[in-house]
């Protein structure tokens, strides 16, 4: 078996595709091969022959056979053309070799690839008997077909452009990829161009590669589906959740007013603060029957354009909502407050706030206490100045209805930046 | 304007069943206390039965559909019982009988509070967990169905606030 050793040897930088000398060899006699569109049979090509014939028979052939297996089976005429010449291909040089016994004879792997020329000649214009024992060894190292394919199709791009690129690449398809439709090839067969043979050849190298199998077509297009979307039942569940909860947002968006949806986060954070803000304006409206102690928490204003509308014709006689204390605040304990929350709202607004919530009084801006005061002031009997005071305003009420406590500080003097951001500088507003 | 016509409304609205119950229930309140105390803590009191009126028509408006409104009416039969152990009673009161309910309909709730966070907790996981907070009986629910509670919670809020401040402005000279 030395000889075939040795051919292995030949073999091997074949296959490997970092060594690039011996595929020049190849090259060059491939090169003097194709030149000629027959067959000649010189010592040269049966030196070569035998190199590449002699060894598949005896390694390669296993690896050759594997891509193949499927359309191996039918052998008789099939429609898929590619398929069905390697595969007459393939069984000639298989017959040959057991016809012709161990590669002992010059004439006879000269004869075979002859055959072989023949064969091709018949069903395809042009050579490429080099090409195929390249490319079959190519098609046997899986690793590194890439490089050896794009090389072959580079080498054979000059020579070839007489036209015979189609039957390269079709023999180049049909070696490297078994798992190409038959119409890939057959359009290969058909429309040969010489600048399309690397572009195709990547691209069927790049399909290849990608499937990352060498199976037939069916298996192959389901390992496309898996590429774009998950397949197995856990990730399918967990899209379903995914787009549920999606429902589920934007029904909520749709409740919630600032619905600007930039994330999924914010949005969470937009609902948790309107939450919050309902169940505050629940309790302070909820403070306000009671009349008096009006500062909840200098959070929310509540815009009195917003109580307009009808009245809610609810029930029957209701005694009017008793009004608790009014908060009756002087002018002079007026500056003094106003200086103790000025001097509060410095160090910490919380406390700041704290301190009006224990006098009763809240936060609200100028402009809106202007609004209520030039509001209310016409509806009701003015116990005290209410209004007069820019800064601080408490209107006191008789009996009938509770008083509206409302504290405004110049926001903007004091630099409102210390309040949190759902503060901004707005405030409760208890009404009456 | 002779006369005011109100529109019509659907007399079994969530809308009008709270105003009447809150009307009553206000009413109620109002014949037990005839003056106003001074005290803060009277105040306080009073207040806090206001709310508790409020929250309570809200909820027996809705019934039991809700498990938001489930909750809270547990948390205000327990109430009286104790002031700090409510939160943590309520809240097993209610876990122990969302189970005994949704056991009888396959569903697993308590064994999701932590596993659902996994899957988006990702994305969901601190929020999730303060809007539970925020929503009544929301301790016990995965994500899914407490935005679901959330949105029909934020729904009845904002129909009892509007209510309320229509009757506030009603009453109000």
């Amino acid at each position: 078996m030395q000889p075939c050793s040795r051919e292995m040897q030949a073999m091997n930088p074949l296959l490997n595709p970092a060594q690039q000398l011996p595929l020049q060899d190849l090259q060059s006699t491939a090169h003097q091969q194709i030149q000629n569109p027959h067959f000649d049979p010189t010592a040269s090509h049966d030196d070569f022959l035998e190199q590449m014939l002699s060894p598949l028979s005896s390694c390669s052939w296993s690896d050759l056979k594997s891509p193949w297996d499927p359309p191996k089976s039918d052998e008789t005429g099939p429609p898929n053309v590619g398929f069905h010449y390697d595969e007459v291909l393939a069984s000639k040089l298989r017959q040959h070799q057991i016809n012709g016994g161990d590669g002992g004879g010059v004439s006879s792997p000269a004869t075979a690839a002859i055959k072989m020329m023949a064969q091709q000649q018949m069903m395809l214009p042009g050579r490429g008997v080099a090409g195929m024992p390249l490319s079959l060894g190519s098609s046997g190292a899986a690793g590194s077909h890439h490089q050896n394919d794009i090389i072959y199709g580079s080498s054979f791009k000059s020579p070839n452009q007489q036209g015979g690129e189609g039957s390269m690449q079709s023999l180049y398809n049909g070696f490297s990829d078994g798992s190409l439709p038959g119409t890939n090839q057959t359009q290969h067969f058909q429309h040969p161009q010489a600048p399309n043979f690397g572009a195709t050849a990547g691209t069927v190298m790049n399909q290849s590669q990608a499937s990352g199998s060498m199976t037939p077509a069916q298996p192959k297009q389901r390992v496309r589906a898996r590429r774009g979307q998950a397949t197995d039942p856990h990730s399918i569940a967990e899209r379903l959740r995914r787009e549920r909860i999606a429902e589920r947002m934007k029904a909520l968006q749709e409740l919630v007013p600032n619905a600007n949806k930039t994330d999924k986060a914010s949005m969470l954070d937009e609902i948790i603060d309107y939450v919050k803000f309902l169940q505050l304006q629940v309790k302070v409206l909820s403070m306000s029957r009671l009349g008096g102690a009006a500062a909840v928490a200098p959070l929310v204003a509540e815009m009195p354009s917003e109580g307009g509308g009808d009245c809610a014709n609810g029930g029957g006689s209701i005694h009017r909502n008793s009004n608790g204390n009014q908060t009756s605040a002087d002018n002079d304990s007026v500056t003094v407050t106003e200086h103790q929350v000025a001097k509060l709202m410095e160090e910490d607004v919380g406390s700041a706030m704290q301190y009006l919530q224990g006098k009763g009084l809240c936060l609200m801006p100028i402009s809106l206490a202007t609004a209520i005061s030039t509001a209310t002031c016409h509806s009701r009997n003015p116990n005290k100045g209410g209004g007069s005071h820019p800064l601080l305003q408490s209107n006191g009420e008789g009996p009938s209805s509770p008083s509206m406590s409302v504290l405004s500080v110049q926001s903007a003097t004091r630099g409102n930046g210390g309040l949190d951001g759902s503060v901004k500088d707005a405030a409760s507003v208890s009404k009456p | 304007m002779n006369k005011y016509n109100p529109p019509r409304m659907n007399p079994s609205s969530l809308r009008s069943r709270f105003a009447t119950r809150f009307l009553r229930t206000l009413s109620k309140i109002n014949a037990q206390k005839p003056t106003s105390s001074s005290s803060p803590t009277e105040i306080f009191r009073r207040y806090r039965r206001i709310k508790a009126a409020a929250d309570k028509s809200m909820a027996y408006s809705v019934r039991s559909r809700r498990t938001w409104s489930r909750a809270m009416l547990w948390k205000l039969r327990t109430r009286p019982c104790g002031r700090r152990s409510v939160k943590t009673s309520t809240i097993i009161k209610s876990r122990e009988a969302r189970k005994t309910r949704h056991e009888k309909q396959n569903k697993n709730t308590t064994t999701t509070t932590t596993t659902t966070t996994g899957e988006d907790g990702v994305v969901f996981g601190v929020e999730a967990d303060e809007l539970r907070e925020l929503v009544p009986g929301g301790e016990a629910m995965d994500l899914y169905n407490l935005l679901d509670e959330t949105a029909h919670y934020i729904k009845c809020l904002t129909t009892q606030v509007q209510v309320m401040k229509k009757i506030a402005d009603f009453y109000s000279p």
